[in-house]
């Protein structure tokens, strides 16, 4: 009898435990996101929804997000906001809410808080980007191999590291097909206006540029260069509907799978905070489809360098490099350190315009 | 390579002088009749936002263009509401226009952001277009451009020779001998109001109808702003209305160009140009004029009568 | 035959028009509940969590008088120049020239301790503010320059010299070449009251609101304004000093902006960066207005406007509703209280009359 009790004793022990950890299973995680444009602007912002809904797409999971927050105590305000309403995992994607979150991350130990592009961290707080200038060397090699004039325009936001990185990267990627490619920046002074960025297109088309790129979150530069029958390369997202003729292909964030990940860990309780700069091998970055204008031996090329970069072999920033002024900023057979490469505020060789 | 860019700059002037001038023209028309509007810039957004749907929608962009004109009539009736059936404050009441009309266009378009419409493209005239330099320069534009060389005669026109006309100023100049006149003070001025209103709609809607396919939040930038500045720098006259729209409009497209072509200025800097050649021009102008060009009655409601 | 008469009231509506005001913005609520409709989501529930995200909880309320703070300075100031129907749209510029004046002091002065530091930077904040007014002021008087194109330029103008000024020679080292300017040392940031989230700007705002209500109150150059603002040609046939009254209006506009300016980049903030603007200098009108111009009706509708901001984020989170309604709450606020006017001062009947 003592047997048959302490069998009944074990089995409702177990039954409890399943029952309690299918309950914790079915705990459904409250994921929020922060975005610092609208979300249908093609872009930036763009491109993280369609992370967050690669989240929303997993088992047990809820998302919910808000738009167009400024960077600062706006910031702050609506990350508190999601910690009270027991947010279990909050992305804020945009370097100026770094100081915002970390303030919150301090309130709320057991909110797990991911900042994209920053550099802070705490216990519950990670950081995260991605390697997009090794997309952007692979889509400056098919501008630089597609270019007859040599001139390539670069409409470009802010004169901020991440844009900068990105246009010398690109210049490189051209210039490692076409020594002779030159690249001219214009900043627009914003991330999303079309008209603005449509304007700065033109000006560099008129000074001879039959490639336009950018890093600019609408399609209005796409739409200068297909109404002057040039080429463009896109960004953040396939633009190739806006462009159809024009639209050569362009470097894009696939946030979903990383965002997976990160949800996986936290529902398994293995998520820890840490810095990480996945590069193209994790496919967090890279390239459009190609338009029907590319020849095959130019996609060729572009996957062959891929290969490469995913391979590890080659990288995008190895030495001599130098600046506009001849300087060489990376010796001859180095490789640019991470921290060189997130405070990079110089141009290199072959660029046009001012880093101001 | 200077004469090389002066042509494209110029010819990028007229496209971005268009939607200051529809603007322009229509807040001459509202100011003409004695009513001050300053909800110019919540009017376009408005316009530009309804002429894309409407765009997105019908995919008759010519439909949509008028479209944008109606909204933005639709927009300006609210502050000739306000102002001239509630008597309310009319610099406060356009304010308050331009909050509302951004606020409702950013908060519908936010899920249009990123799309495109269809929308009017660069038509060459014939034999027009191949004149050396001024082919390129001024007949190489959307249809809409082309409007705007006949616009501002017919409102000319219509301002200063027709019966109509000559009543909307006669309202806006002295309303009281108006009045005594046998005009109706208030049907003249919700004309120049729906009418001027019309126009500033026009004005946006060429932004996401032609100068770009797409539209986004704030769209216009402070171009409403830069229109109210514009009626007074032309003496409130269609004519010089156009050559203030392209001056503005050159700088606007002067800033790009010049970091394009190289310079070492900072875009700040340069970025502040419009705003402080708008200030600098407005000095100028109510300056130099000893009588002032604006019409006596403008921002003044009228009393109702009885 | 019945005939609407209307006819201007002999003494305009006194406490009564508070009916008025709140009818007007009950009006506002709901052609703003109809827009929420018009985007699918329910309206009673997209009202109730707008008031629950302003005025829900303990830290709804203290994120309501936190930004309260800005808008009132600011709106006290435009409420002066107003009076005088020198219309100031320039708050947000005078704002930003504050905020540039005391990042100026706080960088030049790290190592100072906080009674050296904070003086010098609302001194500084406030003189940029007041000469970001002055500008306006001079242009109207010398040269007859309508002071609203120039003050709104000067908004525009103002930003961009923010820019320059963080993405240049104020960039912070450690920032990775993101423009915003270093963190200003913990003598230079204006503290919290006791364990709130509320800073001691709110002080500020008391103390400046009894100071600005006392000046119109009890001294001649107040009483002066106040005849000048209800009868400007009368006014000056009186020999009062027309011409100094539009620069004082507008030097204290700009300064109280300005301070503004300072308590937000000290405060809330602790550095210099563009998004420390989100459009402040215009709520600032909306409330002004609202208020009829006085200090402490002003109070109330500050901490109402920046309850819409604190709400409609709620409401983005909760109903994704774009953020831009709180733009359209603003607007319709401002014109159905405008419209309500009407009512105030003027009386309707019915007659018979053939």
């Amino acid at each position: 009898m003592v047997n048959k009790m302490r069998i009944f004793k074990v089995l409702l022990t177990i039954t409890l435990l399943l029952g309690l950890s299918s309950n914790l299973a079915a705990k459904e995680l409250k994921v929020g996101f922060v975005y610092v444009s609208p979300v249908g602007d093609a872009g930036w912002s763009y491109a993280h929804d369609m992370g967050r809904q690669a989240v929303e797409a997993l088992d047990g999971v809820t998302t919910s997000y808000v738009e167009a927050v400024p960077e600062g105590p706006d910031a702050e305000r609506v990350i508190q906001n999601m910690a009270r309403k027991d947010y279990d995992v909050v992305f804020a994607t945009s370097f100026g809410y770094m100081d915002p979150m970390l303030k919150v991350a301090k309130q709320f130990p057991d909110t797990v808080f991911m900042h994209c592009s920053g550099f802070k961290t705490a216990k519950n707080m990670g950081n995260y980007f991605g390697r997009m200038y090794q997309a952007r060397f692979l889509s400056g090699m098919v501008a630089g191999a597609m270019t007859e004039s040599d001139i390539i325009g670069y409409a470009a936001a802010f004169p901020i590291p991440e844009v900068i990185r990105g246009i010398n990267a690109f210049t490189l990627g051209a210039q490692s097909v076409n020594e002779d490619a030159t690249v001219r920046v214009v900043w627009t002074k914003t991330w999303y206006d079309p008209a603005t960025e449509k304007e700065a297109a033109k000006s560099l088309l008129d000074v001879g540029a039959d490639v336009i790129a950018q890093h600019q979150d609408s399609p209005g530069p796409q739409e200068a260069a297909q109404e002057k029958g040039v080429y463009s390369i896109g960004y953040n997202s396939d633009m190739s509907t806006f462009a159809p003729k024009a639209h050569l292909t362009a470097p894009v964030w696939n946030w979903g799978p990383y965002y997976q990940s990160v949800i996986k860990e936290v529902q398994e309780g293995t998520w820890k905070s840490e810095s990480v700069w996945p590069g193209i091998e994790t496919g967090i970055v890279g390239l459009a489809p190609f338009g029907d204008m590319v020849p095959q031996e130019i996609r060729d090329m572009v996957a062959a360098k891929k290969a490469e970069l995913v391979a590890g072999t080659t990288d995008v920033f190895t030495g001599p490099i130098k600046d506009q002024q001849g300087k060489v900023r990376i010796a001859e057979g180095v490789q640019a350190d991470d921290k060189t490469l997130l405070g990079m505020t110089w141009f290199v060789e072959g660029i046009v315009g001012t880093t101001k | 390579m200077i004469v090389e860019l002066f042509i494209p700059l110029l010819a990028a002037t007229i496209q971005s002088g268009t939607p200051l001038l529809y603007a322009t023209l229509g807040e001459i028309i509202t100011e003409k009749s004695g009513v001050l509007n300053l909800g110019v810039e919540g009017i376009m957004i408005v316009g530009a936002l309804m002429g894309f749907l409407a765009a997105s929608f019908t995919g008759n962009p010519a439909l949509a263009f008028f479209v944008a004109g109606l909204a933005g009539t639709a927009t300006a009736a609210i502050h000739g509401l306000v102002c001239l059936v509630f008597q309310g404050n009319q610099v406060v009441s356009g304010l308050a226009l331009t909050i509302l009309g951004a606020g409702f266009a950013n908060y519908l378009g936010t899920s249009f952001v990123g799309q495109s419409a269809p929308g009017f493209s660069p038509y060459a005239i014939p034999y027009l277009s191949d004149i050396p330099v001024l082919g390129p320069i001024a007949f190489n534009h959307d249809p809409l451009v082309y409007l705007t060389y006949v616009i501002p005669v017919i409102i000319w026109f219509y301002l200063f020779s027709t019966r109509h006309g000559l009543s909307i100023r006669a309202v806006g100049e002295n309303p009281f001998a108006a009045r005594a006149g046998g005009l109706s003070v208030s049907d003249y001025r919700w004309a120049g109001i729906l009418g001027g209103g019309f126009f500033m709609g026009l004005g946006g809607g060429y932004l996401s109808l032609a100068y770009t396919h797409l539209w986004t939040n704030n769209m216009t930038a402070g171009r409403g702003w830069i229109a109210v500045a514009l009626v007074i720098f032309a003496f409130w006259r269609p004519g010089r209305a156009v050559f203030g729209a392209y001056l503005f409009g050159g700088i606007m497209s002067l800033q790009l160009r010049l970091q394009a072509a190289g310079t070492e200025l900072p875009s700040s800097l340069l970025l502040m140009l419009p705003y402080l050649l708008t200030i600098i021009v407005l000095v100028l102008s109510s300056w130099k004029s000893s009588k002032s060009a604006a019409p006596a009655a403008l921002g003044v409601n009228m009393e109702p009568s009885e | 035959m019945l005939h609407l008469k209307i006819s201007k009231r002999q003494d305009p509506l006194g406490w009564r028009s508070c009916f008025v005001i709140f009818g007007a913005v009950a009006l506002a609520l709901f052609f703003s509940a109809l827009l929420l409709a018009l985007r699918g989501t329910p309206p009673h529930e997209g009202i109730f969590v707008l008031f629950k995200g302003a005025f829900g909880s303990r830290w709804a309320i203290e994120d309501c008088l936190i930004k309260a703070i800005p808008i009132f300075l600011c709106s006290l100031g435009v409420a002066i120049a107003f009076r005088l129907q020198i219309w100031n749209i320039g708050a947000e510029g005078q704002f930003c020239m504050g905020a540039l004046g005391a990042t100026w002091m706080a960088l030049s002065f790290p190592d100072q301790p906080a009674w050296v530091v904070l003086p010098a930077m609302v001194i500084m904040a406030v003189i940029a503010g007041g000469l970001w007014g002055f500008i306006p002021a001079l242009l109207r008087q010398k040269m007859q320059t309508n002071e609203i194109i120039v003050s709104l330029m000067m908004n525009y103008i103002a930003i961009l010299i923010l820019d320059y000024l963080v993405y240049g020679i104020w960039k912070d080292p450690t920032s990775f070449g993101f423009p915003m300017s270093p963190t200003f040392s913990d003598a230079a940031i204006v503290g919290k009251i006791g364990s709130t989230s509320v800073n001691w700007g709110l002080l500020h705002c008391a103390v400046l609101a009894v100071a600005v209500w006392a000046f119109f109150r009890f001294t001649t150059i107040g009483y002066e304004l106040k005849a000048s603002g209800s009868n400007v040609k009368a006014a000056r046939y009186a020999g009062l000093p027309y011409n100094k009254q539009v620069f004082l209006v507008m030097i204290l506009s700009g300064a109280l902006a300005g301070w503004a300016g300072f308590i937000e980049a000290s405060a809330t903030v602790n550095r210099l960066q563009p998004s420390i603007m989100v459009g402040y200098g215009y709520t600032a009108i909306v409330v002004a207005w609202l208020a009829s111009l006085n200090p402490f009706y002003i109070g109330i509708a500050s901490i109402l406007l920046a309850g819409l901001r604190v709400g409609v984020e709620n409401l983005q989170l909760d109903l994704q509703v774009p953020a831009a309604f709180g733009g359209i709450m603003e607007g319709f606020i401002l014109l159905t209280v405008l419209a309500g006017g009407f009512f105030i001062y003027y009386r309707f009947s019915f007659t018979a009359k053939q």
